[in-house]
């Protein structure tokens, strides 16, 4: 049997900020499940082919979840000069998020803010945004 | 989080990948030794000039004598292709490029509406992938990739490769939707290959970057999606693949033509087509180190059961950030889980909406 490969096609899966929805992330999360998530961040899988952040979440009954959010190719953050010290782990974050479709604590994160209003990474050491005194981050408790 | 040297991206080449790093780091050691000039015995002292003329760039060589092309490459650019219908030029004017760059660099930074399908995902100016916050290729202002045909554009496409266009179409909607099977999921998805590693090597959306090590005998190409490794024998040592073997980046082999490095590519499955291309296309590839932080790139595309003639682009790559953190785009693929978990879920539920409402 001719097993026929679904090629990439014309439309490619990555461009950015063209055909976002490409890739299924919209199958992969549903559009009508907008949240918005407040913990800290306990892990970031820097990974590929998307990197995965895990959050503490701490809920009206004081019950702490944890969920996990899908954010992007670390790559060229790691080009940029990010590491896995970056982000000490307890870091604060708001994550305007759409939860996944498989009704676990799963999300893809559309924004990361920080508790200081910064969206996450943007202005990061060696971004061409990045303030003149970027200073290190506190000394991490990261493994 | 382990960082992995080269060495260690050697698993799919072995000990030979290895044996080229060392030789490739032993190479750049030797090409970077200055020479020492002796003075002249009874010549005056010479005072050193004030504002040295810019040195002339010489091209390095590997200590076998080969043009050195080693390093981190990206080819990222604003340059489509195939030229913009509305444009009949080959090349913009500086002014013209720029605002064609900020154009596309205000688009990419473009938030997306709250509750839209686009909304649905990571913003990529967040992670650095949006193209104006990397390395990209700056002097080029052409408006095309394309060089042959003139007309910036990819020659017509042959009944028969618009039938097969058709045919692939068609097999895809026979397949079904991409959330029923990961074998209906494209190839990139499925983290098999991606399209910027060819050959040709084209920039897709992100981590547009490539490595180049040689060792006496090969010249390898990293590519950074799904971190595909092509190994290019040069000297003849390897013979042509059978007709019947067939591989995803094909099979290729390469010599030098003055100082630009001729690789030629066929042997590839077809299941990973370039612009709509059948399996016996041929790819030609010329690449040379123009400065320090250039190298030429242009590939040819012979393919007569897909286009009516052969065509040509240029694609130069320019220096980029190492080393390339490892794309290990299986490893890490829960987004095809997690799709598939969805997509069974909702089924479930349509079928108990279902058989509630044929019980009432």
């Amino acid at each position: 049997m001719k097993h026929v490969i679904v090629g990439v096609g014309v439309g490619l899966l990555l461009m950015a900020g063209q055909v976002r929805a490409h890739h299924a992330f919209s199958s992969e999360f549903d559009v009508k499940k907008p949240l918005t998530l407040k913990g800290i961040i306990v892990k970031w899988e820097m990974i590929n082919p998307h990197s995965w952040f895990h959050l503490e979440v701490k809920g009206p009954d004081g019950q702490v979840v944890e969920w996990m959010i899908e954010g992007g190719s670390p790559n060229s953050l790691i080009r940029q000069g990010v590491t896995k010290n970056s982000i000490p782990i307890g870091t604060e974050v708001t994550i305007e998020a759409y939860a996944a479709k498989d009704a676990t604590n799963k999300a893809v994160g559309r924004n990361f803010i920080l508790a200081n209003g910064k969206r996450l990474f943007v202005g990061s050491p060696g971004s061409p945004d990045a303030p003149p005194e970027a200073a290190p981050a506190a000394p991490d408790a990261a493994k | 989080m382990k960082h992995r040297t080269l060495a260690a991206l050697s698993q799919s080449g072995g000990v030979l990948v290895v044996a080229i790093a060392v030789t490739a780091l032993a190479a750049r050691v030797a090409g970077q030794a200055p020479s020492s000039a002796k003075p002249l015995p009874a010549a005056p002292a010479k005072a050193a000039p004030a504002a040295p003329a810019a040195k002339k760039w010489t091209l390095p060589r590997t200590p076998d004598g080969q043009p050195d092309l080693q390093g981190y490459w990206t080819n990222s650019t604003y340059v489509p292709l195939e030229r913009p219908d509305k444009v009949t030029k080959a090349t913009y004017t500086p002014e013209e490029f720029a605002a064609v760059i900020k154009e596309a660099a205000s688009r990419e930074a473009e938030q997306t509406e709250p509750g839209t399908v686009a909304d649905v995902h990571y913003d990529f100016t967040q992670f650095g992938l949006d193209k104006s916050q990397s390395a990209f290729v700056k002097n080029d202002l052409r408006t095309s990739l394309i060089v042959d045909p003139p007309n910036g554009k990819m020659p017509p496409v042959t009944p028969e490769g618009q039938k097969r266009a058709a045919d692939r179409a068609a097999e895809r909607r026979r397949m079904g939707a991409t959330t029923d099977a990961v074998q209906n999921m494209p190839i990139g998805t499925r983290c098999l290959i991606m399209a910027g590693s060819g050959p040709p090597m084209m920039n897709a959306g992100y981590n547009n970057n490539y490595e180049i090590v040689q060792g006496p005998g090969y010249v390898m190409i990293l590519v950074e999606m799904i971190h595909d490794v092509r190994i290019i024998p040069i000297d003849n040592r390897a013979a042509a693949l059978p007709e019947n073997m067939r591989q995803w980046m094909g099979d290729s082999r390469g010599h030098w033509e003055g100082d630009t490095l001729v690789i030629e590519t066929t042997n590839l499955n077809g299941k990973n087509p370039f612009r709509g291309s059948s399996e016996n296309m041929r790819v030609t590839e010329r690449i040379a180190r123009v400065d320090a932080d250039t190298l030429s790139y242009k590939f040819t595309i012979t393919d007569p059961a897909t286009w009516t003639a052969p065509w040509t682009a240029e694609a130069p790559m320019t220096k980029s950030v190492g080393p390339i953190f490892e794309h290990a785009c299986h490893e890490g693929n829960y987004g095809v889980t997690n799709t598939l978990a969805g997509a069974r879920l909702e089924d479930r539920k349509a079928a108990e909406g279902a058989a509630k409402k044929t019980s009432n």
